[in-house]
């Protein structure tokens, strides 16, 4: 029962996300914007309820059995993308590997300079 | 005698046309796909979301099961991801004082990093002569799953095509993650956590739980700030 109750809020932040969505013409998915709403609302509340505890885990632990069909479209997807394939393979892999290195050497670097800030006041 | 082996002949089809069908089978390849994913030794370069999506993708076309059916009944469980993505606010709220605590290094980081995953990506199909729709499609393959359906859709591009990438990119960049760490090298939890749940999303969250909570926490975070950031951005910058 109380992982439903959570499960009822985290459904109405969607649906209220996807009405602003359609209102005001925001190019975010509803989703995220309930996801913000969210974030902002327990900020202001200053606490999460078990329920909603409860199920945002519940959802969360099974990230990778909603997005399964999705993946599965991958090996039934029509032949338009032929040709290009060496294409996305590059982007991938490189794309990846440079961002992955782009993110620890400016991560690292901006640790390594806070830390000097305030080793320095 | 012949009218209860055509009875019996029928059920297949009788059943798979209820959506029941469909979350058996996606149920089944799960879990399936979890098992043998702990009996091979869990390899990093081989998760668990890729075999059961294997397992499942051969299912289905070994048995000749109807394909449009399959997804018109799996929309009962993809339908969930919007709750899902709602509730992905909680942890980002339970980790604030992760922010607070090294907000300088992330808000800097974030915007550049989160650009850069997918500038890259997008120039280098660019120049190789990808179409628009392939670029759109490449363009959130750092954001975590039930986002980047969301961007996507609103950038035109091919759902498939997206999740094929985001899944290639979550294994590569937790391998990535582990190469670099040993070659730069980085040693800070934290620093590790981040770059795999900002490039990694999902699959570099739960690789990074491995390393440690903090790490996993991290990732979370980088995760979350990853899909707000983009959602919010790609669209708007798509289109110039």
């Amino acid at each position: 029962m109380p992982m439903l109750r959570g499960f009822l809020v985290l459904v109405l932040f969607f649906l209220f996300g996807e009405a602003l969505r359609l209102v005001f013409l925001i190019p975010v998915s509803g989703g995220v914007l309930g996801m913000i709403l969210m974030t902002f609302t327990l900020m202001l509340r200053g606490r999460v309820s078990n329920a909603l505890a409860s199920a945002s885990q519940g959802l969360i632990s099974v990230l990778v059995l909603l997005i399964m069909p999705g993946v599965v479209g991958v090996f039934f997807m029509a032949s338009q993308f032929s040709g290009q394939w060496l294409a996305v393979a590059a982007a991938l892999l490189v794309g990846t590997f440079l961002s992955v290195l782009s993110t620890l050497l400016l991560m690292q670097g901006l640790v390594r300079l806070s830390a000097r800030g305030r080793a320095n006041d | 005698m012949i009218e209860l082996v055509e009875r019996f002949l029928a059920v297949p089809d009788a059943l798979s046309a209820s959506p029941i069908f469909a979350i058996g089978l996606t149920l089944s390849a799960f879990f399936a796909g979890n098992w043998l994913f702990a009996r091979i030794g869990k390899p990093l370069w081989m998760p668990p979301v890729v075999l059961s999506a294997v397992l499942l993708s051969a299912v289905i076309a070994l048995f000749s099961v109807d394909y449009a059916r399959y997804q018109e009944g799996a929309l009962w469980i993809t339908v969930l991801l919007g709750p899902a993505t709602v509730a992905l606010g909680i942890p980002l709220y339970q980790q604030i004082h992760h922010i607070r605590a090294m907000w300088v290094p992330i808000v800097v980081t974030l915007p550049l990093a989160a650009t850069l995953a997918a500038v890259y990506a997008v120039v280098i199909a660019w120049a190789m002569g990808a179409t628009p729709e392939v670029l759109a499609s490449l363009a959130p393959k750092s954001v975590t799953a039930p986002i980047a359906i969301g961007i996507t859709e609103q950038l035109g591009g091919s759902v498939p095509l997206m999740m094929g990438g985001l899944l290639i990119t979550g294994v590569v960049a937790t391998l990535f993650v582990d190469v670099l760490a040993k070659w730069l090298p980085v040693e800070d939890e934290r620093i590790l956590g981040f770059a795999l749940g900002l490039n990694g999303h999902a699959i570099g969250t739960a690789r990074a739980f491995e390393i440690s909570h903090t790490a996993g926490a991290f990732a979370s975070l980088g995760m979350g700030l990853t899909g707000v950031f983009t959602a919010l951005i790609l669209p708007v910058v798509f289109h110039l």
